[in-house]
């Protein structure tokens, strides 16, 4: 059974890295270095992510003899889920103004 | 003489199976750098249906430069492949055997805090920390291999259940066994041989019954310990004297303590080692040729 749970802040930030420019295939190594994560935390978020259906996956053919690269980008499903979820966000933040000082 | 026996042919063991594995690298070292060396073996460990997340890793280890940069990105994926599901029914066994590590290391740290043990004893607890930590990461490795941690965790309860018929149930038996030449041979040989064997058999594929005798090494190893942990915690320092125990409370404890350290490291191996070695036997002698006639039919 699926569950319904809010995503980690680091989950977060692969989103909205991956939705910054949602057409673009990204690397691994790429969102490692942009969100600051480690390999070992990225993993397992694409990876849930995919089995959600909010990212999609392709291969780069090898070149120079190198293995071939995986890619990443969110779906259209994965699209509306960072927007609705970007949207639920700006709500609590709106509704809690003193939770906002508290976390900066 | 069987302690020496297995010390003695361990490393001859490890290195013929090496040489097996992979010959050029005796000769001409290693191809690989042990960034990927270590990512190759960390993604063996991936469910089946993780396999291509496994190789979209070893492709981003490919187009990284610097040994400290591959490294780092390694470690990491390793740490995810170790941990990442699907688990299916080994998630039952690994909690299991979380619990039964929690469990030692909880008695242990009370024991040390309790007696006031010193500094030399928190060291001591952290070599358990460590030790237990490699064994649970080994543990959930094997836990994921199909048809492995049923026939493992029952290998080990086997062991340790042989291990407490020999020496006797007691706490009291726990600190003052001293096995005779037979009984060394039953613990030593006999009962790794029989799991080794018997993983081989059950399974059909000799490769599973060494990972069966490694995980039942591991299991058995933690069991032992939890049980001669609580053993200590019964006695305290009382009771007849070990060995070469302490001539106070705190010596006594500390001793025993270190006893059981020393007894789980060493059991581990041995039942590893001589499981092992008995699996690929096994595997050799189940191994028959098949008929000619056959072979041609099956084409």
């Amino acid at each position: 059974m699926q569950r319904n749970r809010p995503p980690s802040p680091q989950t977060v930030s692969v989103l909205l890295a991956l939705v910054a420019d949602p057409a673009r295939w990204r690397y691994g190594y790429d969102l490692v270095t942009e969100v600051h994560l480690k390999s070992g935390s990225l993993y397992p978020i694409l990876v849930r992510l995919a089995d959600r259906g909010l990212l999609e996956t392709s291969w780069e053919p090898s070149v120079d003899s190198r293995p071939p690269r995986h890619l990443y980008r969110l779906t259209g499903a994965g699209r509306e889920f960072v927007a609705v979820l970007t949207a639920a966000r700006r709500d609590r933040t709106v509704a809690r103004p003193h939770r906002r000082l508290n976390e900066a | 003489m069987p302690f020496f026996f297995v010390f003695l042919v361990t490393p001859i063991a490890v290195a013929i199976a090496l040489y097996r594995r992979n010959p050029r690298r005796f000769l001409d070292g290693p191809t690989e750098d042990a960034p990927l060396r270590l990512l190759r073996w960390a993604i063996s460990l991936l469910s089946p249906q993780r396999a291509e997340w496994g190789q979209a890793m070893i492709g981003e280890l490919g187009h990284l430069d610097g040994r400290l940069r591959r490294l780092r990105f390694a470690l990491g994926c390793t740490g995810a492949a170790l941990v990442l599901p699907p688990w299916g029914r080994a998630t039952g066994a690994l909690w299991t055997t979380i619990a039964i590590t929690a469990a030692s290391f909880t008695i242990y740290a009370g024991l040390a805090f309790h007696y006031q043990l010193g500094a030399g004893s928190w060291i001591a607890l952290a070599v358990v920390l460590i030790i237990c930590v490699g064994y649970l990461l080994g543990a959930s490795a094997l836990l994921r291999r199909p048809g492995v941690a049923l026939p493992g965790l029952l290998g080990g309860v086997f062991a340790t259940g042989v291990g407490l018929a020999l020496s006797g149930f007691t706490a009291v038996d726990q600190v003052t066994y001293i096995p005779s030449p037979w009984q060394q041979w039953v613990r030593v040989i006999a009962v790794p041989v029989a799991i080794g064997a018997a993983g081989t058999l059950w399974r059909r594929d000799p490769a599973a019954g060494r990972r069966v005798a490694r995980l039942a090494a591991l299991s058995a190893g933690l069991l032992q310990l939890l049980y001669a942990t609580v053993a200590v915690a019964i006695l305290g320092g009382g009771g007849p004297p070990d060995e070469d125990g302490g001539f106070t409370v705190r010596g006594t404890v500390s001793d025993r303590l270190g006893n059981n350290i020393v007894d789980l490291v060493v059991s581990t191996l041995i039942i590893a080692m001589v499981g092992w070695a008995a699996a690929a036997l096994a595997g050799r002698l189940m191994r028959t040729p098949v008929p000619s006639a056959d072979r041609v039919q099956e084409v």
